[in-house]
């Protein structure tokens, strides 16, 4: 029982094609007390290449929700829009806010927050919402975690009508920066995904977690600036110089507004993302073994 | 070759009370240094396989007897590698394929054919083998154009009728059957036995966990006697 190889790695653990294996590819997999934490990495690589299976659930609800409405997914872009369209209003009618610079400022933060909240909002019920998979299905657990990620990006590429529109109304330049969005985006969303696999695992355990997620992002919202700008601040305030999601945000918004993003935002994404690997790490290999009991 | 090999196997169940589950729990027994809140945060634990040994060669028919609780369920979840050993170790050699819950991952507001994908997809299989599986199952299951209506709009015994027909058209080399599968009229129950037979003789090991002693004889299974997580008769006179 000291043995802690995990003998030839396969889908948690073998799960049958519809071809028949032959004797050939018969693998071996040997599961004991001992290698169940390691385990968990290659239940995050197994998941990960199930992608025919999480892509299409993904799709699938995001579809199943709006069956039958006229416009389908559409309404989540319409709904924002509308929220878009309101705060916007009454910002550059009640505080004088240039139209041209703050609307697409505004549309842009907020298509990315709410990208990055409902991650980790989301997150919190990822395993416990499919603890009937979880229980009577064998496939990597993270398979789970991955749909929910993949049913976010859907309805963010619907958000992001917004911006092209916002765009073509407001802005229309181009320029080399707007180029600094696709590492920027790459780093945005491995911060969200990563962070939101520790929120997810320790929600499945903690049940008080997503609840306190929840009223810590509403703060955040309003202490970040998404909805106002460092720029009314010549002298920044503490809280926005050491705000992580502030630099977060800025990775892929100022890029979309046609600028460069500061240094500091890049070091401190990259300095998140150096912290939250291990530890997103670290806590999917203990809690793998647990999470059929605890979901 | 299939091959399953169980040594001293355990595997124990956290129960967590609403209570014990709480982060408060957690942070209240730090706070009075763990005494007053001792014993409430460490949850229940129920030992569900207690010690198994066993080998399992291929070409064995396996039934898994024993009153509920006995283990019979805990063991196919362990063997489809759902539930980790808390100590021990299992062995597995070829592919597992369970029928444990046939109607895991449909969607009643979808589609008949929908639902094939979503099950299909679920089963490991590809678009393309799901696409090759519509029309034998259309025809197995003859539930022909309902396949275009939501399954929701489908009678239990049609809606079971579905799940059975996705959930069986997997080859694995090792079955893991738990029991209440099959279902429908007495018409469609004779051909999901002939389809559950037919599978057998396909698997090289089956292991079917059941009530049903007639169902475990007439598939020719061994009784594995289970009582309280352990093995107590083996089928071969031998306690394990």
């Amino acid at each position: 029982m000291s043995k802690t190889t995990v003998e030839g790695q396969s889908d948690g653990p073998n799960v049958a094609n519809s071809s028949r294996a032959s004797d050939s590819n018969d693998r071996t997999i040997r599961i004991s007390a001992d290698n169940v934490r390691q385990m968990g990495d290659a239940d995050l690589w197994l998941g990960l290449k199930r992608h025919n299976l999480w892509w299409s659930s993904a799709v699938h609800e995001t579809k199943q929700r709006f069956r039958r409405s006229m416009i389908g997914p559409f309404w989540l872009t319409l709904s924002m829009g509308i929220f878009i369209g309101a705060l916007g209003f009454v910002m550059t009618r009640l505080f004088g806010q240039d139209p041209a610079w703050f609307v697409p400022y505004l549309a842009t933060g907020i298509i990315f927050w709410t990208l990055l909240t409902s991650i980790i909002n989301e997150a919190g019920t990822a395993f416990v919402s499919a603890e009937g998979y979880i229980r009577n299905v064998p496939m990597p657990i993270s398979v789970h975690y991955y749909r929910m990620i993949a049913r976010n990006l859907i309805i963010w590429l619907h958000n992001m009508v917004i911006y092209v529109l916002v765009y073509l109304i407001f802005s229309h330049d181009v320029n080399w920066a707007y180029l600094a969005f696709i590492p920027g985006f790459i780093l945005f969303l491995a911060i969200a995904v990563v962070g939101g696999l520790c929120v997810a695992v320790l929600s499945t355990r903690y049940r008080d977690i997503p609840q306190v997620i929840a009223s810590v992002l509403q703060v955040i919202f309003f202490i970040t600036p998404i909805f106002w700008s460092v720029q009314t601040f010549p002298d920044r305030p503490a809280f926005i110089f050491w705000n992580p999601v502030y630099h977060l945000l800025e990775i892929v918004r100022a890029p979309l507004l046609g600028a460069w993003p500061e240094p500091l935002s890049w070091l401190v994404s990259l300095g998140l993302l150096a912290v939250s690997i291990p530890l997103a790490l670290y806590l999917y290999r203990r809690a793998y073994p647990r999470i059929p009991y605890w979901a | 070759m299939a091959h399953l090999s169980l040594q001293n196997l355990t595997v124990d169940f956290p129960i967590y009370g609403a209570n014990s589950r709480s982060l408060k729990r957690r942070l209240v027994s730090h706070a009075t240094g763990g005494r007053i809140a001792e014993g409430t945060d460490d949850a229940v634990v129920v030992r569900a396989l207690d010690d198994v040994s066993i080998e399992i060669k291929d070409g064995d028919r396996i039934g898994l007897v024993g009153h509920n609780g006995a283990g019979k369920s805990t063991f196919l979840r362990t063997v489809a590698g759902i539930y980790k050993p808390t100590a021990g170790s299992i062995t597995i050699t070829g592919e597992v394929g369970t029928l444990i819950d046939p109607a895991a991952g449909m969607d009643p507001e979808a589609t008949g054919i929908e639902n094939i994908y979503l099950r299909g997809y679920v089963l490991g299989m590809d678009k393309g083998q799901i696409a090759d599986l519509i029309d034998e199952i259309a025809d197995f299951t003859e539930l022909g154009d309902f396949l275009d209506l939501p399954v929701k709009t489908y009678s239990a015994g049609m809606f079971s009728r579905l799940g059975f027909a996705v959930s069986t058209a997997i080859k694995p080399d090792i079955l893991l059957i738990d029991e209440g599968i099959g279902a429908g009229d007495a018409a469609f129950q004779e051909r999901a036995a002939e389809r559950i037979e037919e599978l057998k003789r396909n698997v090289r090991i089956l292991v079917v966990a059941s009530h049903d002693n007639s169902l475990l004889e007439s598939l020719g299974c061994r009784p594995i006697l289970f009582s309280a997580g352990k093995i107590v008769d083996d089928g071969r006179g031998g306690v394990g």
